[in-house]
């Protein structure tokens, strides 16, 4: 069933590499220098929103050595000195687990509850990201801008997700179970 | 065909095993990078070095535009301001050229004094200008990325400085990159003398946009809108740049505003002062260990 030539191989080898080239821009977009004032706060934590979007439709195409490669890219640029490298890694593959353990409840149901799940699964992350930090600095952090941080990511989700959900609606692999591979070649549905 | 069919069985449940692992695989991996990173702090420096050297010239793309915005954004504000803007700018300038001919005739008069006295001045400085072309402001880290490096004669320790006062001091050099840590962070620790009454303190950061003024022998000779500049003492920072001033005073602790405004940074200059001696001028190399550090010998100007 699988389409050849160069064209069909690009297309494949793009829809491979689209979710992790999507996640990379957004680590590096963490430094960028966006002076507005809200948008600014939510930027750190932009990557692990991809990542949970990303794990609701094509968890496949986010490998766990890329999600630690790309976290440790993200604390590597983000941390100051003393700060925890590989934390956001940690929190990376854990909300990608969270997503495929649940999937049930967040793949194909209305979007309040998938904005409810990214709630619960951004603020353990918040909060994971803040007890590494504390411990492995060892001081006492005010946890208020990390919660101010995580209210606006809160807010800001449903501006972003419809937006990388559409990567998801053109994908032909993103079809039920059942129905996949039974049409033959000019057969179509009606 | 036996040993093949063999061979793809045991292959198999290999895949088995490592699927069914790969997040707890994963899981180990991260912490044992948390380890190394707690463990073998150098290394991880290299690592933050390279990953800002690969990453600059990427965010120097995104940021010149993004400057651009910003800057067409705060022109049209001006716009609508531009006849007051005026009127406020030319009384500055009668009060300024005023100031001019006091700072002429006090200089003129400090050289005087300076001739009578044989004062030997402390090494010169020299700037070197830099675009920021990175933030990394978020809930643990006060700071910005530069576009300059150890290539243009960036160290860690310099001073960072704006036209309206200090801004931070470099805390990272790549090549070809820096990174600053702003005095609004909750690490950075700054030797301060309030310039009215040159006592000695020490500023420091907590992340939030005012500093604490701490170690003081007595709080209670301070007061509102009194004047922050740096001591000069233990590091490479030059005596007296501005960092802000005393807008709080209550029991115990002391507010104080700093002078820039790190939301609208775009160029800063970083302080080359030359004055522990290893960095000499804006060409990097090291220089001659003919005098001691720290002692240089009379009218000798490091630079």
């Amino acid at each position: 069933m699988r389409a050849d030539g160069v064209l069909a191989g690009l297309d494949r080898w793009g829809r491979a590499a689209l979710p992790g080239s999507v996640l990379l821009f957004f680590v590096l977009l963490t430094l960028a220098p966006l002076r507005a004032p809200y948008l600014s706060d939510t930027l750190p934590l932009l990557p692990a929103l991809v990542v949970f979007q990303f794990s609701l439709a094509t968890p496949e195409r986010l490998p766990g050595p890329l999600l630690l490669a790309m976290g440790v890219l993200l604390d590597l640029l983000l941390g100051g000195p003393g700060a925890p490298v590989g934390v956001s890694a940690l929190g990376f593959v854990l909300i990608r687990a969270a997503v495929v353990a649940n999937r049930r409840y967040l793949v194909g149901v209305p979007f309040l509850f998938q904005w409810i799940g990214f709630c619960i699964l951004m603020f353990g992350f918040v909060v994971l990201v803040w007890a590494f930090t504390t411990l492995w600095t060892w001081t006492a952090i005010d946890p208020v801008p990390a919660i101010k941080q995580y209210l606006v990511v809160a807010v800001f989700y449903p501006l972003l997700a419809p937006l990388l959900a559409r990567v998801r609606a053109r994908d032909p692999l993103n079809v039920p179970e059942l129905s996949r591979g039974t049409a033959r070649p000019g057969e179509t549905t009606t | 065909m036996a040993i093949r069919d063999d061979f793809e069985v045991v292959a198999g449940q290999v895949r088995t095993v490592v699927q069914r692992f790969a997040l707890g695989l994963v899981v180990v991996a991260a912490f044992v990078i948390m380890l190394i990173g707690k463990a073998d702090t150098v290394l991880v420096e290299h690592a933050r070095v390279l990953a800002l050297d690969i990453a600059s010239p990427v965010l120097e793309a995104i940021a010149r535009p993004v400057a651009y915005a910003n800057r067409a954004i705060a022109d049209l504000r001006e716009f609508a301001s531009l006849r007051e803007e005026n009127a406020r700018l030319r009384e500055e300038n009668a009060r300024l050229l005023a100031w001019q001919t006091a700072a002429r005739r006090l200089e003129n008069e400090n050289e005087g004094l300076r001739g009578l006295a044989n004062f030997r001045e402390g090494p010169e400085a020299s700037f070197i200008t830099a675009r920021i072309v990175g933030d990394s402001v978020n809930a643990y880290m006060r700071g910005a990325l530069l576009n300059v490096g150890r290539r243009v004669g960036v160290a860690p320790g310099q001073a960072v400085v704006t036209g309206e006062g200090l801004a931070g001091r470099i805390a990272e050099v790549g090549e070809n990159s820096a990174r600053v840590l702003f005095v609004t962070d909750v690490n950075s620790r700054l030797p301060v003398l309030i310039e009215r009454t040159r006592e000695r303190a020490i500023l420091a950061g907590d992340n939030s946009t005012r500093l604490r003024l701490t170690l003081l022998q007595s709080v209670a000779g301070v007061q509102r809108g009194d004047r922050i500049v740096t001591s000069g003492h233990g590091g490479s920072f030059p005596v007296g740049i501005p960092v802000g001033e005393v807008v709080e005073t209550n029991e115990g602790s002391v507010r104080v505003r700093p002078f820039t405004d790190f939301s609208r940074l775009e160029f800063v200059r970083v302080v080359d002062y030359g004055v522990t001696g290893l960095v000499s001028g804006s060409t990097g190399t090291p220089a001659p260990q003919a005098a001691p550090a720290g002692t240089p010998a009379p009218g000798q100007r490091v630079r």
